[in-house]
């Protein structure tokens, strides 16, 4: 391996890791708000959204990222929809993200024992104050592992933005290959940006699961 | 508490190293194991830590595996019945008769064809491979068989004529790993270029408006304005005439002569004119025969 190549790279590994982690953040952001909502709307049975967030989440689960971003990117153009490449590729993630985001929050709210809903309506809370002070609280911190693992599986997943001609870490390293063939650098320097990118969050995330975990009786 | 933390950053750090130097590990003897998975019959030992087989072991095996690009018309694509057709799939066909094999074709993209020689995925490219200095370090290329140069197309609209007429925030699509984003890369830095990496998806974008214009092989640029309406090239000719050749693992003396007395006898023939007749005469017209084809590699 040569080092003078490792080095000359760098930089465009750096300018593909900040891409990537600028798309990833927004996209999972707006996972988030969609699983929020998306899961309150499934949590308090409204008519007919209910039906819409129950194909949606069908829809993005069992359809690849790469598939969607081919729809928005290259198909919604042909009906008059010009979408950005960064744009795109933010609402892939996010429409993906959002699916995994609703199953997840949802998954944490059911674990609430029903009693504690009754016990709160049995006390005149509103719907909202339970929602609010009894059961997102619970719901959040049992679902922070399977969050944090939606957030590097949906990391991951921009691996595939090279389609829409977004130069992530993938096509960063394809793209040398391409033109310089020099392989192990470019792909050891993939490896170790993959790896910059998604340890911090690991570690962190094992903290922070810690620290939710203290809300919970026993622990 | 504090140690079962500790434990699980040393356990991740520990994963981490691990897939690093497995990566550098896998790195260095990449060619010889993906030879043995490759190779459909028993490949010998000895081509094996070469990572290639010798002109020997394809008759022996009865197949030979050419990478050809299946969406490039009318160079190399899947035609309505599903078969490989277009120029370069002519020459293959003709060296599978003349070598007495079978031939695998193995679909390629313009990014990997310098890496399935390497890896010994296929025995030839034969994927318009433009022969270039820095390509040469890596592959070894038999005689040429068809000339190319760079081009550009836009839509009528707004046609390109020069690239210092490129603003500064209007992209140029390209394919990733072709001459045209090597070239632009290196004479025009300051162009902003969208890459994609494979062919139908450069298309497709060009013709959604995602780019101002698109550079490519002049032939690609040129047949793309007469089949669809409403572009033109702009830029017929840019940097350097090349010339196109087929392509093997570096090393790989015995396939690498073969092809080189195969490509001078088919000179004798004009075999060459009869594929441009055959495959390409139908979307550039008898014009540009003489300029594209190369007969017994000169």
């Amino acid at each position: 391996m040569d080092k003078d190549i490792l080095i000359e790279y760098l930089p465009l590994y750096k300018d593909a890791l900040f891409l990537t982690l600028k798309i990833g953040w927004q996209g999972i952001f707006l996972a988030f708000l969609i699983g929020l909502i998306g899961s309150a709307i499934l949590h308090f049975k409204v008519r007919v959204l209910k039906s819409i967030v129950g194909v949606y989440i069908e829809i993005f689960r069992n359809t690849p990222l790469l598939v969607q971003l081919f729809f928005i990117y290259f198909a919604l153009p042909k009906v008059g929809i010009q979408i950005t490449a960064e744009s795109c590729g933010v609402l892939g993630l996010g429409l993906l993200g959002g699916a995994y985001m609703i199953e997840t929050f949802r998954s944490g709210v059911e674990a609430i024992p029903v009693i504690q809903t009754e016990s709160a309506a049995s006390l005149g809370m509103n719907q909202f104050q339970i929602l609010w002070y009894v059961i997102l609280p619970q719901a959040i911190s049992i679902s922070v592992p399977g969050l944090l693992a939606n957030v590097i599986f949906l990391l991951k997943e921009t691996s595939v933005f090279s389609t829409i001609s977004l130069m992530d870490l993938m096509f960063t390293a394809k793209d040398l290959i391409g033109m310089y063939a020099k392989t192990i650098e470019c792909l050891f320097l993939l490896v170790v940006f993959y790896l910059i990118m998604l340890l911090p969050i690991s570690i962190i995330g094992a903290v922070v699961e810690r620290r939710m975990r203290y809300g919970q009786f026993g622990d | 508490m504090k140690k079962n933390f500790l434990s699980k950053v040393t356990g991740l750090a520990l994963v981490g190293t691990l897939a690093v130097s497995g990566l550098t590990a896998c790195g260095s003897s990449a060619s010889s194991s993906d030879v043995a998975s490759t190779g459909e019959d028993a490949v010998e030992a000895s081509s094996e830590a070469a990572g290639f087989r010798t002109l020997d072991e394809i008759k022996e095996s009865g197949t030979i595996n050419i990478g050809v690009f299946s969406d490039k018309s009318p160079f190399g694509f899947v035609d309505e019945n599903g078969e490989y057709a277009g120029y370069d799939v002519y020459f293959a066909e003709r060296i599978g008769q003349d070598l007495g094999v079978e031939i695998n074709y193995v679909s390629t993209e313009a990014a990997n064809r310098i890496e399935y020689l390497q890896t010994g995925k296929v025995d030839i490219i034969l994927a318009n491979f433009t022969v270039t200095e820095e390509r040469a370090q890596e592959v070894d290329f038999a005689l040429p068989y068809m000339n190319v140069a760079l081009g550009v197309v836009s839509p009528d609209s707004a046609v390109v004529e020069s690239l210092d007429d490129i603003g500064a925030d209007d992209q140029i699509i390209v394919i990733s790993g072709t001459t045209a984003e090597t070239y632009l890369t290196k004479n025009y830095p300051d162009i902003k270029l969208q890459k994609y990496d494979a062919y139908a998806e450069a298309k497709t974008a060009f013709e959604n408006g995602n780019g101002v214009a698109w550079a490519n092989d002049n032939t690609e640029v040129i047949a793309f304005s007469l089949e669809n309406e409403g572009y033109t090239v702009g830029i017929p000719s840019l940097g350097d005439q090349d010339t196109i050749a087929p392509a093997v693992t570096k090393g790989n003396e015995t396939l690498l002569n073969w092809l080189n007395e195969e490509i001078e006898t088919l000179g004798a023939e004009n075999f060459f004119h009869a594929v441009y007749e055959a495959t390409l005469l139908d979307t550039y017209g008898a014009d540009y025969e003489d300029t594209l084809v190369l007969e017994g590699g000169k």
